[in-house]
């Protein structure tokens, strides 16, 4: 059978790192291929090479389309051939309005001037053709990252693109809108365009794909058709070994006995938050506990506002309106993040590489960067011996797979950079720590070591607030589930009512029921 | 060779070819074996190095902020406000100069902190901010001096404002000062790799260290004696090297060097971190005030009297030292010693085009492309 995009026994060399050694991989027109593989399995190296970032010469194999063998020297030849590339990084201009992005740089004319009305007609055809419900003269920057998202598509599909190559399109995406995304890939596959598609989450990639080609260390480990596999086969490929408990969460031993109720560590009443002075509340009403060796999950469709709630608590977001907020035995008023980590609190946030790391420095300055001033002699001096072994004590605990603590966070794979986020939060000795999105864009070994973590948390008599956007891991790993609801609480679970379909309900606000 | 043993010799190299090229240049003769040293000399070696410690602190103050990623564009008319006002207390109102200094002093951190205060609270760029206080300034100053030229001494005599760069340690003095200062270098150097050896925290490797020692040994006592050739070691260099020693301790062993490097590396993450970002920022700019007020009396009086065109333009020497020493301009990245090498080398080159009578518009044009080459590096390295 003729294929649409090959590649042939491609080798890419970094100085010192084999990223890619004799990968096979074959798209066919109109299949949508999955590619599977941990973090630093090659599949970035691949799509690179694809799409003509890495030119032609920089690497051994070789690449074909319709079966010819192919030479990109650059993305421009790789977008002439057809295949256009979606990251996580849009390539959007958020200042434009959606029809100026959709025609970015090759916008309809009339003599030297842009038709504006034929711009704007064949934007809201295409905008109509996917069902979205923008106006073409709307501003990307109003748009959620959902919406960004299918503007990118809709961009490529208008450039007659036969290939489209998606990097994790869904790591910031909600349950529903991966759910519309997903409805747009299977009809864009009828019409004929293939699609080459990357997840960490497997249950989209076996709703999704007709086959999964299974990349590690480098290398094309096997390529399985959908209907003949199964979500344990591919992770056992993509590992190399079996993973028996995927959520290997232990309560924590005072939950189990029912003779004592733990503590409370963390109470929110009747909470109420705006995002400026002046603003109506988005967060609306909010009250919960946070025991201690309990793991609160939050739950909630994107903009639901878990991040925002999470953020509020911290100090660093919004303004309080109503409800109080208490933490041990004091109240916690309108903290500076600063003495929220003093009271013991700590959040770890979701965006790593935005709010939580100093990329170019150190491992070990920045797992000491939050509790330097215990760190410090009464002469104001830094007790760099101090420093170095409470950090070489965390850098092992938390296995960060690096040279030394001395290596450059910028350097490391997603997972290694969250263990440091991590490892700076628990420096700070908390009693309730908060966690964004902990397992994002990290790959199935690294996650099972953060589920491992949060559990040493709550066996030492810790609280941790959990918030998820996959259901499985959301289910798997909290004691209890609040699910919020446009800044509202739209449902309170206990683990024995757990279910995939009530939690998402209670999400959209539908069936609203209190525990 | 390779390009990572290459690069901490970078501005060793450069600033060797520069001194090559002027010595060839000025210095012709002399090396053939016939008159004497103009540019070598002791004598405009000494003078090099009061320039050196006057752009030198300046650009200590300026590395701090830019470690944060923000800029200080007001640097160059404070130092010749701040002289200003000192030497107007003196000559006009016959202050004793070290009130009068106090005074020029408390006016220099008084304007930063109210800068930096600017800064944070009212969320104005520090680029505007300091780009007006370029312009108010220089206005405060001439209105200071009245247009005029003001001696920082009454008579001939002299006072502790003129002696800042009229003062020359006496030859044993230097001597035993530069051995005292290497002696406890050393042993901090010394104690502190035992400790870290102790802790099992990596260290340099011994023959690296060894050649560091021996090549900080050769040059502190090379200038020596070098300067005793002429009059001596300048106060100034005594005020230089306490800077440096000062900002080293503040950027490498307090909380407070490291949060200027988290800010400037990821201020959100900082502000998560729990650092109280405000404070740090008016802490910089606060200490670039000092600074400003060390170099505005040095160069004040080193040009003998304060007039109109004193500091001219010293900002952008001193962004261009801490450039080329490799700080970045976006912050988060920079050595004190780069900012050293980087202030030695902008001296050097102005001082050699002095002598080789190179016309001012030259200078200047020089100078810009220095600025602009320094950037175009640091944009380049900041790309990886």
């Amino acid at each position: 059978m003729s294929s649409l995009l090959a590649a042939r026994n491609l080798t890419k060399r970094f100085p010192g790192v084999v990223a890619l050694r004799g990968v096979n991989f074959e798209l066919q027109p109109g299949e949508v291929h999955a590619l599977c593989g941990e973090n630093g399995a090659g599949k970035s190296t691949l799509i690179k090479l694809l799409a003509g970032i890495h030119p032609a010469g920089s690497y051994e194999g070789e690449l074909q389309v319709d079966d010819r063998a192919v030479a990109f020297r650059g993305i421009r030849d790789a977008e002439s051939a057809g295949i256009a590339v979606i990251t996580q990084e849009f390539a959007l201009v958020d200042e434009l309005s959606v029809a100026e992005n959709i025609f970015l740089g090759r916008a309809p004319r009339r003599g030297p001037c842009i038709d504006w009305l034929e711009m704007h007609r064949r934007a809201g055809l295409l905008l109509a053709d996917f069902g979205l419900a923008v106006a073409p003269e709307t501003p990307v920057r109003e748009l959620g990252i959902g919406q960004k998202q299918l503007i990118e598509i809709i961009r490529a599909i208008d450039k007659r693109s036969r290939v489209l190559v998606l990097d994790e399109p869904t790591a910031a995406l909600s349950e529903h809108e991966v759910a519309v995304l997903l409805e747009h890939l299977r009809r864009l596959r009828r019409l004929g365009t293939a699609c080459i598609y990357i997840s960490h989450k497997l249950e989209e990639v076996f709703a999704l794909a007709d086959r999964i080609t299974v990349l590690r260390d480098g290398a094309s480990i096997i390529t399985l058709p959908r209907a003949r596999t199964t979500i344990g086969d591919v992770i056992r490929h993509m590992v190399g070994r079996e993973i028996t408990d995927l959520f290997p969460r232990r309560p924590a031993p005072e939950t189990k006995g029912t003779t004592t109720t733990p503590r409370v560590l963390l109470s929110v009443r009747n909470l109420s938050a705006s995002r400026a002075a002046a603003n109506a509340p988005f967060l609306r009403n909010l009250s919960f506990e946070v025991r201690a060796g309990e793991v609160v999950g939050l739950g909630g469709l994107m903009g639901a506002g878990r991040t925002e709630l999470l953020m509020h608590l911290f100090g660093a977001w919004g303004h309080r309106t109503a409800g109080e907020v208490s933490l041990g035995d004091g109240p916690l008023r309108n903290p500076t993040p600063r003495e929220a980590i003093a009271r013991g609190l700590v959040l770890a946030s979701e965006d790593r590489r935005r709010y939580g790391l100093v990329l170019e420095q150190s491992i070990g300055f920045n797992l000491s960067l939050s509790d330097l001033r215990r760190l410090t002699r009464p002469s104001g001096r830094l007790d760099h011996a101090a420093e170095f072994s409470r950090n070489q004590r965390l850098f092992d605990a938390m296995r960060i797979k690096a040279p030394g603590q001395s290596t450059v966070a910028g350097t490391l794979s997603g997972g290694n950079q969250q263990k440091v986020v991590l490892g700076k939060a628990l420096m700070t000795e908390p009693s309730v720590v908060l966690l964004d999105e902990p397992t994002r864009g990290i790959d199935v070994g690294a996650k099972l070591e953060v589920y491992h973590l949060i559990n040493e948390l709550t066996a030492a008599g810790k609280g941790v607030v959990l918030v998820s956007s996959e259901m499985p891991e959301l289910m798997g790993m909290s004691d209890r589930i609040l699910m919020l609801a446009e800044g509202a609480i739209g449902g309170e679970f206990a683990r024995a009512d757990f279910s995939q379909e009530r939690l998402l309900a209670a999400a959209m606000g539908r069936t609203p029921r209190a525990a | 060779m390779n390009a990572r043993l290459l690069k901490p010799l970078a501005m060793p190299i450069a600033l060797v070819a520069i001194v090559v090229f002027f010595a060839l240049r000025l210095d012709h003769d002399a090396l053939v074996g016939g008159g004497r040293f103009v540019f070598l000399g002791p004598r405009n070696l000494t003078q090099l190095l009061v320039e050196f410690a006057t752009t030198g602190t300046l650009a200590l103050g300026m590395f701090m902020i830019l470690l944060t990623g923000q800029i200080d564009l007001s640097a160059g008319s404070g130092v010749g406000l701040v002289g200003g006002i000192a030497a107007v207390l003196v000559f006009q109102h016959g202050w004793p100069a070290p009130l009068a200094m106090l005074a020029g002093f408390a006016a220099a951190v008084g304007l930063w902190t109210l800068m930096g205060t600017l800064i944070v609270r009212q969320r104005i760029p520090s680029f505007i901010i300091t780009l007006g206080g370029l312009l108010i300034f220089k206005g405060l100053f001439w209105l200071v001096i009245q247009n005029s030229t003001v001696p920082v001494t009454r008579g001939d005599q002299d006072n502790l404002y003129s002696l800042l760069t009229t003062y020359y340690l006496p030859p044993t003095a230097g001597l035993a000062i530069a051995s005292f200062v290497l002696a406890v270098l050393g042993l901090l150097v010394w104690r502190s790799r035992s400790a870290r050896l102790a802790h099992g925290m990596p260290v340099a490797p011994r023959f690296k260290l060894a050649g560091l020692a021996a090549a900080t040994l050769a040059v502190s006592f090379g200038l020596v004696l070098v300067c005793n050739q002429f009059r001596g070691v300048p106060l100034t260099l005594l005020i230089l090297a306490a800077t440096a020693g000062t900002v080293f301790f503040l950027t490498r062993h307090t909380p407070f060097g490291r949060y200027l490097y988290a800010i400037g590396g990821n201020e959100e993450a900082a502000v998560l971190s729990g650092i109280s970002v405000n404070r740090v920022l008016i802490g910089a700019y606060l200490l670039m005030g000092v600074t400003v007020a060390l170099t505005g009396f040095m160069t004040t009086a080193y040009s003998g009297a304060s007039t109109t065109t004193v500091g001219d333009l010293m900002e952008l020497d001193a962004i261009a030292a801490c450039v080329i020493g490799g700080t970045a301009l976006r912050g988060g990245r920079g050595t004190v010693g780069g900012v050293i090498f980087g202030a030695l080398i902008m001296t050097t080159l102005l001082n050699g085009m002095t002598l080789l009578a190179v016309s001012p518009e030259i200078k200047f044009i020089a100078r810009g492309a220095v600025l602009a080459l320094a950037v175009w590096m640091d944009v380049r390295l900041g790309r990886r």
